[in-house]
Formats: C-alpha cells, structure tokens, sequence
C-alpha cells in the first residue's frame, strides 16, 4: 500500500519493472528519464555492473503534480532479471504497489519469460501477497525482432487466463512505454481511492 | 500489502519534525531523514548553515534498500537484524539506525562532528520516535475518493500523453 503523509501531503507509490534479464526493464526507465521534463522527474540511480546489466536495481522518482492537495509521486523500480540474483529481487519487492512484467519477444527467451513470472509469484507468495492483490501490466517487449513470437504465445506462456492488460512495445525506440506506464500507475491510483 | 505503510499525520509529522530538528541543532548534523522501509522520506530537516542537500529521495531509496540488504545479509548469518550502519568517508560521514522495524533514522554529517556523539543523542531521540511511530498503527486508513481518482488520472495524460 502507498506511503500517505498527511503533514507533508504526499502520496507515494512504488512500481517495480520485472520480468527475465535483458527483456528491456531498464531500456523503459531510460525512455521516461528522457522523455519526461527534468523538473517532473528526479535522478536516474542505477545500480548496474560494468557491462550496464542490472545488480540491484535501477530507481527513478516521477512528479505527478497535486491531486485533492496531495502532492502525488510514484517511484520507480527495476529488478535485476538474471536468475542468480533472486534475493534482490525479493528485497525491491518490499512494498510494491503495481508491477509491469516485462516479457522477451525472442523465441530463445520464451522460457525465460515463463519462469520469470513463476519467479514473481513465488517471491510475492514469499511476502505473504497473492498475485492478484497487486495491480499489473504485461508489456510485450521487443516486438521489431525479425523473428519475434506471436503476442499470443508469449501470453499463453505468463498469463494463460489472459487476466492482464497487455501491451507491445519497442522499449528501445520508445514505442509502447508510456502506455504501459500510464496503465499501471492508473490502476494504483485506482485502489489507492478504493482503500485496497 | 506486502509492507506496512506509515502515514504521518499532523501532531505526530510535527513531533517527528521538532526532534529531528532538535537532534541537529544539539549535533552539528549537516542532514537529518527519517525513512520508511520502502524506501520513501517521512520527514528530512537540514541544518540552517547546510548548502542544498543531495537528492532526498535517491538517498532514501539507497539507504532503504541498503539496510534491507544488510538485513537479509544478518538473518543469513543467524541474526535478527544488524542494527545500526555507518559509512564514512574523506569529508563526511552517513549514519543510519533502525526506528524499530518501520523507518531508519538517517544522518549526515562533516567528519569534524564526533560520531560518537551522534550516536548517543541519536539513540535518544530513536526511542521517542519509535514511541511516535508506535501510536501511529492505530490510524485508520486514509479515505481518497473517486475524486483523487479522476484528478490523478488527468494529471497522468498530461505526465504521460
């Protein structure tokens, strides 16, 4: 749930970009850090190894402005996708009000992609959360590979019920990132006014 | 809810302000934050003669999730929680202790401050915040109507397009 303070007037909430390594988690934060006007985002931090993978994780603060005299704010997260770092992950986890799932369109990354979710279920499990309490947002990444898998395959494989809102994106040229973005930080915004 | 959530509401954020303030004028601490697990400030003061300081909520974010680390660090070695860390540099020192198991007390000070004596009055005022903070579960959630709701989402197409 958001961090509300009444005093100060701020409302705070926290969005985490998961999904496998090098699906484009940080290629989206990177888009909003430069597409966003300076005086309505803070410093990009980015806890990254030398060859730019993630290892902790990579954090960006967004002004929405003031709502109702709430002075409205949304962090954002990514997690290091690789397999090996499952214990921060778990720890950017803490706190999370919505998640986008960011999956690979490659055919070698269909796997990945699915062990991934596996991988958020059971870490939001582990913080005693059921999967559906959280809002979140699958974004289909990659989608200009030559040979990128049907949409629908790569859906049947993380979201067989087909319960999340899905979209494409080309992270790297920016197509479909603030679409994802504005999606999933309605959908918090929505249960914030829900008491959930 | 993965983590409970703080909401400092108007005596307790102003109780929570005057300690903090009260700790840096009795210090010479340059910087004084109180942060939520999750990584978001409950309240900062800065000294008067401070310049402008850092990013507050980088910092936060890296402490919080600094001492979440150390804590999953300390239960891998069979303890509760590592209390307290304490970085020091060339010109200054970042000094940062639990307020039970919801905030970090954060402080920033120049190397000629003892941290020893920041220590000691640190402690004190973590035991009135933390009995601060304690009152605070008794809160009832906060109500935002649909109102919010329709406020935030106009403001999101402006952020957003």
């Amino acid at each position: 749930m958001s961090t509300i303070n009444f005093a100060a007037r701020e409302i705070n909430c926290k969005i985490v970009y998961y999904g496998p390594g090098m699906s484009g988690k940080t290629t989206n934060l990177k888009h909003v850090f430069g597409k966003v006007p300076a005086h309505l985002r803070g410093e990009m931090v980015s806890l990254a190894t030398e060859d730019e993978r993630t290892l902790f994780f990579d954090f960006l603060p967004l002004d929405l402005g003031t709502v109702q005299g709430f002075k409205t704010r949304f962090h954002l997260y990514t997690v290091p996708g690789q397999v090996f770092y499952n214990a921060s992950r778990k720890l950017i986890l803490r706190g999370v009000d919505g998640i986008v799932f960011v999956a690979d369109s490659a055919p070698n990354r269909l796997r990945a992609n699915a062990e991934s979710m596996r991988n958020l279920r059971e870490n939001l499990a582990e913080h005693g959360i059921d999967v559906r309490d959280v809002p979140i947002v699958l974004q289909v990444n990659k989608r200009d590979l030559p040979d990128a898998l049907p949409t629908n395959m790569i859906r049947s494989v993380i979201d067989p019920r087909q319960e999340l809102q899905l979209f494409e994106a080309t992270a790297h040229l920016g197509g479909g990132v603030f679409e994802t973005l504005k999606t999933v930080s309605r959908l918090v915004l929505e249960r914030l006014s829900q008491n959930k | 809810m993965i983590e409970p959530s703080l909401a400092l509401y108007g005596d307790a954020f102003a109780r929570v302000d005057r300690l903090l303030e009260e700790l840096l004028e009795v210090t010479g601490v340059r910087y004084g934050l109180l942060v939520d697990r999750k990584g978001f400030v409950l309240s900062h003061k800065e000294a008067l003669w401070a310049p402008r300081p850092p990013a507050l909520d980088s910092v936060a974010t890296l402490v919080a999730s600094n001492a979440a680390a150390t804590a999953a660090l300390a239960n891998m070695l069979g303890e509760r929680t590592f209390s307290e860390q304490t970085h020091q540099g060339e010109n200054g020192t970042l000094y940062v202790e639990s307020v039970g198991d919801q905030a970090l007390l954060t402080l920033i000070f120049d190397v000629a401050v003892p941290l020893g004596k920041v220590k000691v009055y640190a402690r004190k005022s973590i035991v009135q915040l933390a009995a601060i903070l304690e009152e605070l579960k008794d809160i009832p959630p906060v109500q935002l109507d649909s109102d919010f709701s329709k406020g935030a989402n106009a403001l999101l197409d402006d952020l957003l397009g």
